[in-house]
């Protein structure tokens, strides 16, 4: 009886963490294709759809280390958040704090860094 | 009511059903179905998606509120000469639209744009959005805010707009201009998960006003 019930505590408890992985397991690559490529382009480059001949700035190449590396952590998620103008840029990039998550933010910020194989400014 | 007349009533009340102009939302409904339309188009709201994988997975768009987005003249000219309003392909940043929506005969389209028209939305309030050229409507669109970026819109500059959102050009003849308003607002009543930023705290419900009359000014030729 107490077997049985260990068995189905157990069970219960490996329903619920199948349950609550995919939940927090976000996929960050899908998260940067979905939502940054449409300027910033699949790889990083600053070559989504959006920017033709006559597009009026040049979205960030994140593969670029040297400019990336002008900027912080928090530089670069202050701009996912507020947008160009929150570093200065041009209102093209737009706020995306009330769409993503937090944790998608942050998740962003270190894919970038994958892109850029910089650490960027510290401090 | 003598039955000889009663019978001649309602003979003629059905054939009044099946004359032009009539709506007919349940043979529209039929045809929409027998046409295989809910094969890339869902119909019942409210919204599915929940993840970015559920809006990938999409082959087109929803149609559960196209009674309270659409105008119902562009919808029923539109189903008989489906040109691309997306430039791009469905949920895709690569591959080109290639305009293969199938095309209804008129007679159909009336049909399926009266059972469309049918699918609303209680969020949308008729009559919020009056089309409105103003000057800050424009400046939110094209500089505050970034909708050009993604959008095509109608612009005797260079620039006319980016092409991973859906077209703009011709969005006063298209979208009802409450509906816009509406999905400013509430975006995640529409699209729970899209490309589109999320401006509701970021622009002020006037703000959202103008642009949705500022957009609802679009005409299809310039």
């Amino acid at each position: 009886m107490h077997l049985n019930r260990a068995i189905a505590a157990l069970a219960g408890l490996l329903a619920a963490l199948a349950l609550a992985v995919p939940a927090h397991a976000i996929d960050i690559e899908q998260v940067y294709k979905f939502y940054c490529a449409q300027c910033h382009g699949l790889t990083g480059k600053g070559d989504g759809p959006n920017v033709g001949a006559d597009f009026p700035v040049s979205p960030r190449n994140f593969t670029n280390a040297a400019e990336m590396n002008k900027l912080s952590d928090a530089d670069i998620k202050n701009v996912i958040l507020d947008g160009g103008p929150a570093a200065s840029k041009s209102p093209m990039m737009p706020p995306w704090g009330k769409t993503l998550t937090a944790e998608e933010v942050d998740g962003l910020v270190k894919h970038l860094r994958k892109l850029c194989k910089c650490k960027g400014k510290q401090g | 009511m003598r039955p000889i007349l009663a019978i001649v009533i309602s003979a003629a009340a059905a054939l009044g059903l099946t004359e032009p102009g009539h709506a007919d939302p349940a043979a529209g409904k039929a045809i929409f179905e027998a046409k295989g339309c809910n094969a890339c188009h869902y119909t019942q709201g409210p919204a599915r998606e929940k993840t970015i994988a559920d809006q990938l997975a999409k082959k087109g768009p929803e149609l559960w509120y196209a009674g309270s987005k659409f105008q119902k003249a562009w919808l029923a000219k539109w189903l008989t000469e489906p040109k691309p309003i997306r430039p791009l392909a469905f949920n895709s940043l690569t591959e080109e639209n290639k305009g293969d929506h199938p095309k209804l005969s008129a007679e159909e389209a009336a049909k399926v744009t009266d059972f469309l028209m049918t699918l609303t939305s209680d969020v949308v309030k008729p009559g919020s959005v009056k089309p409105k050229k103003s000057a800050k409507g424009r400046l939110i669109f094209v500089k505050k805010m970034p909708c050009s970026g993604c959008h095509a819109f109608p612009s005797r500059k260079k620039f006319k707009g980016g092409r991973s959102g859906p077209s703009l050009v011709g969005a006063g003849e298209r979208l009802n201009p409450d509906w816009i308003l509406a999905y400013l607002q509430n975006p995640k009543v529409f699209k729970p998960v899209k490309m589109m930023p999320v401006f509701v705290g970021i622009l002020s419900p006037k703000d959202m006003k103008q642009v949705a009359g500022y957009v609802a000014t679009f005409k299809a030729k310039k």
